[in-house]
């Protein structure tokens, strides 16, 4: 086997915990979420005084997208102001057509197995970039300002609704809110499987560590192996 | 009708005492969400103030709206209410039809040029040229056009002239049209429902006639007085909600014990209307202290909102029977099989490779 011939400082400690804090929230989030969507738990019965059945649910919903939010803001703050290179949106540019020509070419083709030379690339490769714009940014951008949005309607008049309670109208009422709301979750498995594909491939494939570069912060290049 | 009367007026010739009067005046303070301190006002305005002018025209609808209004039941105070609105033209309640009806209209219309009230109950058919709905020789859309252009306000009674209702839900093969789409130059109050509240009514006619502007609305354009908060937040089943004790079918323990309804498709949670709070028939009940789920009929588009009897609609292009659980079920399924099949792709194509570097060596 080849030796490890270069340990890279990837990613740091506030982008670490925010990974895995924003992937154990966005867990929490959807479970309780489609739960509630369609409480299947009966409480043993009694008076619903002691109950907090769906309470519970609701409220560890609301707390972990609190945190949610707040690590979500931390990470664009950190991403615009820290300067840490790989932190950074590094030059992803996708209104200017250059961003969309060779290196991203070269990864799509990469994918499709058009290539046999696999580009590498010690941050996120271009293609990585787009999903985590899509997926990530937008996606989470979405779902915090229509769940905002809805969570206004628990307090007329609150902060949430005043800022965010523009949202109903737009959508065309809240049970489209929650509809949409709902139905856009769904992009988090999806993006999941995805990106838990994506990164075991590169480490099989590129042996750069990635997975456990999430938890150390260090990606190791590899010698090949002299034939 | 003698012109020009005031509510006081038109009281005191009923024989109504001044202290019902003072307690009409307070119940109105009541059901406007208006502090103590606003009684004196409304005395004020309802002694003084002529009686507003309110042109009632009906489109495309059921009458339900009119029904709802002329069954409010506190029995002296509303049905004087009823008779204390100036309604000088309806032609559902009219004794006149005909010429003379339509006469009238047009009299009140330049006599009252910017200050009358219309109130239209129902919406108007847009495609071909309105013909859907013809109303007196005209189309009522040309009607509405017409009425609405010297109204001082519009009140648009209904989920029909509010956001459409049955007539414009998918394919809406008339091209009905809500209120608001049509008129855009006049001030619209949005009183949803299918029929609203009769005492939200009469109370939207109330504030509009004691302050001289319309209640304060909301982004929606209805009167936050009334629908501000959602039937599920003053919902006295609320505690089962919470509790996660729900009614899973129609003829289940949970039914006869009155537990939640949220899982048998209630829309209460996202609608917005006063129900739960004012209820219906004179406080009497409403649909869910009936046991029956919201269905929100208050709320945008509720017939493409379905169905009524489960929490997650369905996609309407999609067709029935497809909801936005089953479509993410099938992209999960399908980046998984993608997955696989790259990863599959991969592996052959790593052992060719792998050979080939073998053969070379």
């Amino acid at each position: 086997m080849g030796r490890i011939i270069e340990e890279i400082y990837v990613w740091g400690l506030p982008v670490r915990y925010y990974h895995w804090i924003n992937a154990l929230c966005t867990v929490v989030l959807f479970v309780t979420g489609l739960y509630i969507a369609a409480p299947v738990l009966n409480p043993p019965l009694g008076e619903a005084v002691w109950y907090k059945g769906l309470a519970w649910w609701r409220y560890l919903h609301f707390a972990s997208a609190f945190i949610f939010i707040a690590n979500f803001l931390f990470r664009m703050y950190w991403a615009l102001f820290s300067g840490d290179r790989y932190a950074r949106f590094g030059g992803f540019r996708p209104w200017s057509p250059a961003w969309w020509g060779k290196p991203f070419m070269e990864q799509v083709e990469s994918y499709l197995f058009l290539r046999s030379e696999e580009p590498n690339y010690v941050g996120h490769n271009p293609v990585a970039a787009l999903a985590h714009f899509i997926f990530i940014f937008c996606g989470s951008s979405f779902m915090i300002f229509t769940g905002l949005a809805m969570y206004g309607e628990n307090n007329p008049g609150g902060f949430s609704e005043n800022w965010f309670g523009w949202l109903i109208p737009l959508f065309g009422g809240s049970y489209t809110l929650h509809f949409a709301h709902h139905l856009m979750a769904w992009i988090f498995p999806v993006y999941v499987i995805m990106h838990l594909y994506a990164v075991f491939r590169h480490d099989v494939v590129d042996r750069t560590s990635v997975t456990s570069s999430i938890i150390t912060g260090f990606k190791h290049k590899v010698e090949e192996e002299p034939g | 009708m003698q012109s020009n009367q005031t509510f006081a007026d038109l009281f005191r010739a009923r024989g109504v005492s001044r202290r019902d009067f003072l307690k009409f005046c307070s119940l109105t303070s009541v059901y406007l969400g208006l502090s103590p301190s606003m009684v004196p006002a409304i005395v004020q305005a309802m002694e003084n103030k002529p009686r507003t002018p309110v042109l009632w025209i009906h489109g495309l609808e059921c009458t339900c709206c009119s029904e709802s209004f002329i069954r409010s039941s506190h029995p002296t105070i509303e049905d004087i209410l009823f008779n204390m609105i100036s309604l000088d033209y309806d032609d559902v309640l009219s004794a006149t039809a005909g010429h003379q009806l339509e006469d009238v209209r047009r009299k009140i219309m330049k006599e009252y040029k910017g200050k009358y009230i219309l109130a239209v109950e129902g919406n108007a058919s847009t495609k071909d040229d309105g013909v859907y709905c013809m109303v007196g020789g005209d189309s009522f859309l040309n009607t509405l056009k017409e009425t609405a252009a010297d109204a001082a306000a519009i009140i648009a009674w209904g989920t029909c002239a509010s956001f459409g209702c049955v007539q414009n839900a998918d394919p809406n093969p008339t091209g009905a049209a809500p209120v608001s789409d049509i008129i855009k130059d006049k001030p619209i109050v949005k009183v949803p429902g299918c029929p609203p509240i009769s005492e939200v009514m009469t109370g939207v006619i109330a504030h509009f006639h004691t302050f001289g502007t319309l209640p304060e609305l909301d982004n929606l354009g209805r009167p936050k007085a009334f629908y501000k908060t959602r039937i599920h937040d003053k919902c006295y089943r609320r505690a089962f909600f919470d509790a996660g004790m729900f009614v899973r079918s129609f003829d289940d323990d949970a039914t006869r014990k009155g537990w939640c309804l949220y899982k048998m498709g209630c829309k209460g949670p996202t609608t917005y209307n006063a129900c739960s709070k004012i209820q219906w028939n004179g406080g009497t009940s409403f649909p869910i202290g009936s046991g029956h789920p919201c269905i929100g009929c208050s709320e945008p588009h509720f017939w493409d909102r379905g169905p009524f009897y489960s929490r997650l609609a369905e996609v309407p292009f999609l067709g029935s029977d497809s909801n936005a659980d089953k479509i993410g079920v099938i992209a999960v399924g399908a980046a998984a099989a993608g997955a696989a099949a790259h990863a599959a792709v991969t592996a052959v194509k790593k052992a060719k490779s792998d050979k080939l570097d073998n053969d070379k060596a």
